[in-house]
């Protein structure tokens, strides 16, 4: 059997005396949509940057494909197939929407002309093709963070993180990602997910990963999961008897 | 949704689509401003002091254009490129002096050191971000000040070098103005050209990225330290070759002329910002407003109480940090929006 295609082997970061993520191991298998929920503060935000690089593991080791990947700084991990958006939405806000997407474009193509073709195609997928020429700071919330997907996109990823990429959006926006992703996860995509909107959860992913103060507290399907004592404890507290 | 500009909207931006600017796109435009500014040399024949004034306003466009492929594009705003300049003027000083070589051979090994030193002292310096960044450029500046003066035998102290008078073209010394004028003029298309490849290339798209967010140019595969490197290696190469042509000019450099701060490293940053940091031109524009002004007002006010025409300068800038956001070319921009909206 071959490598997963990521594989924590008993992750942490602390900062100072806080663990963030507390000796956490998982693996995700290619093609999959996995859903990271939990409370605010459970480390879900910090999790995912560890994977991408943005901060590095106080201990335990990343493998993608099999590789350990925990040294890399986050260019090399997009150059590897990492392609990610962020929970506060991040666009070069002086840039246009169409350049903005083409940065992503840039990973793998160098001619001007071709990234800007692979980047409006992204556009169109996210809706955002007919703001192309506007500058990304004028988008609004909702479209500053499809504006994130495409750029994520253009960067042909094999796996895209997405950090609450719904929330702000409405509930016809919500479907078009999620159509989008499903779409995209049929081609072969595989995606890591952080959701509040349980729905959302429940409607597109298999396996869900519960984060409560930096430790995996369950994994399995989205009604496993839900009504898992230990999670609804970790959500509402503790019934008082 | 249901804008009815919609659909005007999505006409505009069709009208757009799978158009974005090339530098083939740039270049009529580049060559009919070039030819305009030809134009502005012949306007003057015979006229030696406005000559001067033009010489030194190409130059200093062409250098403030350099700094704006790390300064504009980047977003590294650095207040230490006086030393890439000193570092073209010494090597070819020292080249002329020593070997007898043609300062027009003098310019490949001139901007080689020039790129290679930025990229060594860039390296520690770029971990600093925003203001910290600036601090510690202008700091470069006073290290290198110490050290022009301290190593006599390459620099010639505080006496600076002198190159002898010796006309004619391979030796790049003119008895004319208008020589030199063409001359810089040169310089300014070369660099704005290099400013143009670069702005619609993938390395352009990638510095602009890192100024407007790192953390997101990162994530997007962007080697940011080599992105910087690489931008600012070739700004300075540009402004060693500045700093060739400008002891050709004056044909005598000392360590306070090169590293006075706002003589070269201020003054470049200066002059694009108050022309429109990160475009095109905007160098050019602030270079031919700022330079004759300067020369103006230390002519007319600087004699009679010294240091008032830096006074004024001080002045402008503060307006434009005030008023002009974005530049001169910010301003026309912006006024060209808004008077489209109103047409459409």
């Amino acid at each position: 059997m071959t490598a997963p295609l990521l594989d924590l082997r008993s992750v942490s970061r602390h900062f100072g005396g806080l663990r963030a993520v507390d000796d956490v191991s998982f693996t995700v298998s290619d093609g999959e949509i996995i859903s990271i929920i939990g409370p605010n503060g459970a480390g879900k935000t910090t999790l995912f940057n560890l994977l991408t690089g943005q901060l590095a593991p106080t201990s335990g080791s990343i493998l993608y494909l099999g590789k350990d990947i925990g040294s890399l700084k986050p260019h090399h991990r997009a150059r590897l197939g990492f392609g990610r958006t962020f929970q506060i939405s991040q666009t070069m806000m002086s840039m246009t929407v169409l350049e903005n997407a083409m940065v992503g474009a840039f990973l793998h193509i160098s001619a001007v002309r071709e990234a800007a073709e692979k980047a409006e195609s992204k556009l169109e997928l996210v809706g955002l093709a007919e703001h192309a020429g506007r500058r990304s700071g004028e988008l609004t919330l909702g479209g500053r963070r499809r504006l994130e997907v495409a750029r994520a996109l253009a960067m042909e990823p094999r796996l895209v993180l997405l950090d609450e990429v719904m929330a702000g959006l409405n509930q016809t926006e919500v479907n078009d990602v999620l159509t989008l992703v499903e779409k995209l996860n049929a081609a072969g995509t595989t995606f890591l997910v952080i959701e509040h909107n349980l729905k959302v959860v429940r409607a597109f992913s298999k396996r869900v990963l519960v984060l409560n103060r930096g430790q995996l507290l369950a994994q399995g399907s989205a009604d496993q999961v839900l009504s898992d004592a230990t999670v609804i404890e970790a959500y509402i507290g503790k019934q008082q008897l | 949704m249901s804008n009815p500009d919609l659909s005007l909207d999505q006409l505009h931006a069709a009208s757009r689509r799978g158009r974005v600017p090339t530098l083939v796109n740039e270049l009529p435009r580049l060559l009919g401003i070039l030819v305009l500014l030809v134009g502005l040399v012949l306007l003057f024949i015979g006229d030696s002091f406005s000559l001067n004034v033009l010489a030194t306003a190409f130059l200093f466009a062409g250098l403030a254009t350099a700094w704006n492929i790390i300064g504009g594009l980047g977003g590294q705003f650095s207040l230490g490129h006086s030393v890439f300049f000193a570092i073209g003027a010494y090597m070819t000083a020292n080249l002329i002096l020593g070997y007898k070589l043609s300062p027009w051979l003098a310019l490949l090994p001139s901007m080689t050191l020039g790129a290679v030193v930025a990229a060594l002292v860039s390296w520690p310096v770029f971990r600093l971000r925003g203001p910290f960044f600036a601090i510690a450029t202008m700091a470069l500046t006073e290290v290198a000040l110490a050290l022009a003066m301290y190593f006599e035998s390459v620099t010639g102290g505080a006496q600076g070098l002198s190159v002898p008078f010796k006309a004619g073209l391979t030796n790049m010394i003119f008895r004319d103005r208008m020589s030199y004028a063409f001359l810089m003029l040169g310089f300014l298309a070369v660099a704005l050209l290099i400013f143009a490849a670069i702005r619609h290339s993938r390395l352009g798209y990638a510095l602009q990225a890192v100024r407007d967010n790192e953390e997101t140019a990162e994530a997007a595969g962007i080697d940011v330290l080599r992105t910087k490197l690489v931008g600012m290696a070739i700004s300075a190469a540009l402004m060693a070759a500045g700093g060739c042509l400008y002891l050709m000019y004056v044909r005598v450099v000392d360590p306070p002329s090169l590293f006075s701060l706002f003589d070269v490293g201020v003054k470049v940053a200066l002059i694009a910002l108050i022309g429109g940091i990160g475009t095109t031109y905007g160098p050019l524009l602030g270079a031919l407003l700022i330079v004759p002004l300067e020369n103006y007002l230390r002519a007319e006010l600087g004699g009679a109480i010294p240091g008032s025409n830096l006074l004024a300068l001080g002045f402008i800038l503060m307006l434009t940090a005030l008023y002009l956001r974005r530049g001169i070319v910010g301003a026309i921009l912006k006024l060209r929006d808004r008077s489209w909206r109103i047409l459409r």
